[in-house]
């Protein structure tokens, strides 16, 4: 599983951010290879709109199984995530990146 | 530190006013955040000082150097806007007509033209006349809010909340259930939906509040003005009823909320009757599910 976290800072010790699109990091950690990898969403951020769909096709493109992230995607980044075969968990917002993960694997997190 | 946003779907409920008198109830012990720019008035409730400013830049605007620019009109023919016009014989950009989409630079032979970021408006960080901190913005003529801008305005709030140790961060929503507001709402600890008996109150209450249920922030509500229509009132409290959100307070009619805006008070400030009680209430009933 490729898992994506939106996060404050490009650092596996970070604080989630509660944003989904305009969140300035996304940390990738493919739990087969076990390598961590950093999306930099700081040029999404600075889209006036539509930041939601932009971040969620940047997601796509990297192949990411799973989104954990805070309040989860507004209504335009839910139509096209219905259309791929992510699943998101939301709720993480005011966790650090280890704690969703270890929230994720113990199955408390919502499912959006 | 927890987050309050307010918002209403509809205009006209008194969700600013409200805001402002929950602000002026907090006094310094919240940041108030103004993430209505397009129509920013609470600076007008809670005087704030404007102590710093900074730019905002959003979108592109084209620019014709005009020492390369061959005069040959390629670009007016191909802007779709009609944003780029003859000036005394000289083709030049109409900047409120220009809407920052790059036709003309790619088809402009000598390259004369580039795209440049749009100065859109400033933000500012100040202190109200309560001694709380203030993140507002004012947008430049022909500019629009985005949930850019919205980010932005509540990013600075929060680190200044985080900074200086705030219990509460008091966010005057954007309106609509658009972008702006999917950005006002990012992070918040509760919703507060400021709304009123009328059918254009109820429709964009339920409007409003499906984007707040899909984000699972916890959400209550006040329904100003409640003794206008008892009929479509009892409607908004079945409704409340039905989605379990959280019914605040009715808050009857009162012409305050007018004499108020009108005198640049707060209707705590302005007035001491039951109406201030009122929002004393709301404001401790809000305090209490957030456990501040």
């Amino acid at each position: 599983m490729k898992i994506a976290f939106t996060t404050k800072e490009p650092s596996w010790d970070s604080m989630m951010e509660a944003r989904f699109g305009r969140a300035e990091y996304v940390l990738i950690y493919d739990e087969q290879s076990g390598q961590i990898t950093f999306y930099d969403n700081r040029e999404i951020v600075n889209q006036e709109h539509g930041a939601g769909p932009k971040m969620v096709k940047a997601m796509a493109d990297l192949g990411v199984d799973v989104i954990i992230t805070g309040n989860g995607p507004g209504e335009n980044a839910r139509a096209v995530l219905a259309q791929m075969k992510t699943v998101i968990y939301v709720g993480a917002g005011e966790l650090s990146v280890a704690e969703a993960y270890k929230a994720y694997q113990n199955n408390t997190l919502e499912k959006f | 530190m927890k987050e309050i946003v307010v918002i209403s779907g509809k205009g006209g409920t008194g969700k600013t006013s409200i805001t402002a008198a929950l602000a002026s109830l907090a006094q310094e012990s919240c940041v108030v955040v103004d993430c209505d720019v397009d129509a920013a008035d609470m600076h007008l409730l809670l005087q704030p000082d404007f102590a710093h400013k900074e730019d905002f830049y959003s979108g592109l605007l084209a620019h014709i150097d005009e020492n390369t620019c061959r005069n040959c009109g390629r670009c007016a023919k191909v802007c779709r806007f009609d944003a780029i016009v003859l000036r005394n014989g000289r083709y030049v950009v109409d900047e409120l007509s220009c809407e920052g989409c790059g036709y003309c630079e790619k088809v402009c032979r000598p390259h004369a033209i580039s795209m440049n970021e749009r100065l859109a408006g400033a933000w500012f960080a100040s202190q109200t006349k309560y001694g709380s901190d203030m993140v507002h913005a004012k947008l430049g003529i022909g500019a629009e809010n985005s949930g850019k801008l919205v980010a932005k305005v509540k990013k600075e709030g929060k680190a200044i909340a985080l900074a200086k140790n705030k219990s509460l961060m008091i966010v005057d929503g954007s309106p609509g259930i658009g972008c702006p507001v999917v950005s006002s709402l990012s992070g918040a600890h509760f919703a507060l939906l400021v709304t009123e008996p009328t059918l254009s109150g109820l429709h964009d209450l339920k409007r409003v509040y499906e984007v707040v249920k899909r984000f699972r922030i916890k959400a209550g509500c006040i329904i100003n003005k409640s003794d206008l229509n008892p009929e479509v009132r009892e409607q908004i409290e079945a409704f409340l009823r039905e989605e379990s959100i959280l019914h605040v307070k009715n808050i009857p009619y009162n012409k305050a909320f007018t004499q108020a805006m009108v005198e640049a008070k707060t209707i705590t400030e302005y007035t001491d009757a039951p109406l201030k009680k009122l929002l004393e209430e709301s404001f401790e009933t809000i305090k209490k599910t957030l456990g501040v």
